[in-house]
């Protein structure tokens, strides 16, 4: 049996190799196809990384509290891309925030108030990300500053911490302490720099390096739209998270008179909505370069289907020597999944090599896992068998009389 | 018992019919023929007779509308088609007159085709097929290609090809057809050889010049047989080299050898 199979595939390998170009550019139709496969896969096993790296970066004691609608997933996804004033429908409050710190295991409470402003310091930037929050923010979010002190409870000035890269683009330094800029008409100074994090997706949908930090009463006192759109909070103790999630809720639709139009979440619940967004675009792409792949079998049924036509006198001769309809099914089959493998493999290749050039410039880095591996080794193979299992059968079928009688 | 041995085909009211009712036409009608192992067989006549039909059907590519064949006392129809294919890649070797080489591949890998579907390695192959190919003076154009040979060579190589799994019956549909009386001495001089050697040979030509070879002279007229003339005794024919060992002690087979 085993030298039968190797007998199939060294015919089918010859044949091919006497048909290099064409059989090339059959290969290269599936490796199209894979490519496009790997690479979806691999930016989307690099982005739950990335998320799921996030969790046990924001900790297991961490509870957010965000404005939420009764829509469904893919609705407020839509609304997320497609609206940039998500966040103005937030039925959040600074009252909220200070209801929740005083409850039991809690153990700090930080409100976001964000929005985008133009701010002018030694430069002009129209469009920045003006965070309103207060002094435990710092701590909340496990961040470290460069330089400086973080912004402290009843300052008397207009104090305000810059994201290393927004300074940079502010004031062509990222040691601008002391320095001034104005935010909707008032002067605020610099009196802290934050490390960098080169983090831009993460939890609160910040990139916090291209963001300045200021008092959310003091932004309240100069913005009267201003909306807080998420209460991040740590608990002092994990054990019983459940049940302060449970409390917040509470004590919020109490408050809020029976408005239960917000959502507090804790743990992987979190990094949901990115999630969510994620895995509606990977899928509507997955199938797209499923299309790919299936257009790229169906050139391989077309090559194979020339290939037995081309070749009925062949098989007349093959067949009068003795080769058993088995055999010349084998051959051809052999040779429908030596092109689809072979693409498969050159489309790893390809996948892979793109997906690293797109880790140069963005954080996914390329995920390779042998679960990957197997799937595509198993989607060209099974493209294979579907695809030229029909030409196969149909050479396997021909009758050798007529088959001598052709010249083609 | 031994009659029942020497006779290799047994053919019995075949019949092979082409389409039905009013348009029914028959290539063979009700043919008989019993062909005995070491026989010379020459099958001659008018275009359209049915002599291709007749070797295909003993060949195992086409089957019978209806009638018995007996190949080596076994009824065909119940041979399954994967045994049919075996016994065509060892027990049968075909010639034709237009040679039927795979142009793409070279003379060698043509010539062993048959061992591929009996189960050889590559190299064994290789090996058995560049052996029969040096005894038929081709050794040095092993690995041309078809087109680069003359139409002499190409039908020596097919011949090879017919030969190189040792098959029992060799049957070749008008192998001179397309050849000069030079070459087509030669080549009955390779199918001569072969048949001293103890196989069977049942060739179809037009050519009257031919019969020397033969040892059994056929006229087909209309799918049926017109005349059959044996030109040499059943108890003369080759004995299979296999077999010689056994049947030393046989006269005949001591004479053929001493002739040559
Ligand atoms: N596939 C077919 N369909 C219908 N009729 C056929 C078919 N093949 C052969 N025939 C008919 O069968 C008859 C015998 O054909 P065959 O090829 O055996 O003749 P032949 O004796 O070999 O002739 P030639 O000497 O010209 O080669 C012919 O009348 C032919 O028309
Ligand atoms: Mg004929």
């Amino acid at each position: 049996m085993a030298l039968l199979l190797k007998t199939h595939y060294e015919l089918a390998k010859s044949s091919l190799k006497q048909n290099k170009t064409r059989s090339f550019l059959t290969c290269f139709g599936i490796a199209i196809g894979v490519a496009s496969i790997i690479l979806i896969l691999s930016l989307m096993g690099s982005i739950s990384t990335l998320i799921s790296s996030q969790v046990s970066q924001i900790g297991s004691d961490l509870i957010v509290v965000r404005p939420s609608t009764n829509k469904n997933a893919v609705d407020s996804v839509v609304d997320e891309l497609t609206s940039s004033t998500q966040y103005l429908k937030s039925n959040l409050t600074m009252k909220d925030a200070q209801l929740i710190e005083k409850l039991d295991n809690v153990s700090s409470v930080a409100p976001l108030a964000v929005s985008i402003n133009s701010l002018k310091g030694d430069d002009l930037v129209p469009s920045a990300t003006v965070v309103g929050t207060n002094p435990n923010f710092l701590k909340i979010q496990n961040l470290t500053l460069k330089s400086g002190t973080f912004l402290k409870e009843n300052s008397k000035t207009n104090t305000a911490v810059i994201g290393a890269a927004l300074a940079n683009d502010l004031y062509g330094t990222d040691e601008p302490i002391g320095k001034s800029l104005t935010l909707l008409g008032e002067r605020f100074i610099i009196v802290g720099v934050l490390s960098e994090i080169d983090d831009p997706i993460n939890f609160n949908n910040l990139d916090l390096d291209e963001s300045l930090f200021v008092s959310a009463s003091t932004l309240n006192e100069i913005d009267n739209s201003l909306q807080i759109q998420q209460i991040n909070i740590r608990a002092t103790n994990t054990d019983g998270i459940q049940d302060t999630v449970n409390l917040i809720r509470e004590t919020l639709v109490a408050a809020k008179s029976g408005d239960t139009n917000f959502s507090v979440l804790y743990g992987e619940e979190i990094t949901h909505p990115a999630g969510t967004l994620f895995s509606i675009i990977s899928g509507i792409l997955a199938i797209v370069a499923g299309i790919s792949l299936v257009v790229g079998g169906i050139g391989v049924m077309n090559i194979m289907l020339v290939s037995v036509a081309e070749r009925t006198h062949e098989i007349g001769v093959r067949k009068a020597v003795g080769a058993s309809f088995n055999n010349i099914f084998l051959q051809f089959l052999f040779e429908a999944l030596i092109l689809t493998v072979l693409g498969g493999i050159l489309g790893m290749i390809f996948g892979y090599s793109i997906a690293f050039l797109i880790s140069l410039i963005t954080p996914f880095s390329p995920f390779i896992s042998w679960e990957i591996v197997l799937i595509t080794f198993l989607t060209s193979l099974t493209i294979g068998v579907v695809f030229g299992l029909y030409p196969a059968l149909k050479a396997a079928n021909k009758n050798p009389i007529s088959s001598l009688k052709f010249w083609g | 018992m031994a009659e029942e041995n020497d006779t290799i085909i047994k053919l019995e009211s075949l019949t092979k019919r082409y389409g039905y009712g009013d348009a029914a036409s028959f290539a063979l009608k009700d043919f008989d023929l019993t062909v005995k192992r070491g026989e010379f067989i020459m099958i001659m006549g008018p275009s359209g007779c049915g002599k291709t039909t007749l070797l295909n059907i003993i060949g195992l590519l086409d089957t019978a509308t209806s009638g018995t064949y007996l190949l080596n006392n076994e009824p065909v129809s119940r041979i399954s088609a994967r045994r049919q294919a075996r016994l065509r890649s060892k027990k049968i070797g075909f010639i034709f007159q237009n040679f039927n080489l795979i142009p793409d591949l070279p003379i060698i890998e043509n010539v062993s085709l048959p061992l591929v579907y009996s189960g050889y390695h590559k190299t064994r192959r290789l090996i058995r097929a560049s052996e029969i190919l040096d005894r038929f003076n081709l050794k040095e154009k092993e690995y041309y290609m078809p087109f680069q040979l003359s139409g002499g060579q190409q039908q020596r190589a097919a011949i090879a090809r017919a030969i190189v799994s040792g098959p029992e019956i060799i049957l070749a549909d008008e192998p001179t057809g397309n050849l000069d009386s030079h070459s087509s001495a030669l080549v009955m001089e390779e199918l001569k050889r072969i048949h001293s050697e103890g196989n069977t040979i049942i060739m179809v030509t037009h050519n009257p010049n031919l019969t020397q070879y033969a040892t059994r002279v056929i006229n087909m007229l209309d799918g049926a047989i017109d005349t059959d003339i044996k030109t040499v005794k059943d108890s003369d024919l080759p004995v299979p080299v296999h077999q010689r060992a056994k049947k030393k002690t046989k006269k005949k087979t001591k004479r053929k050898r001493g002739k040559k």
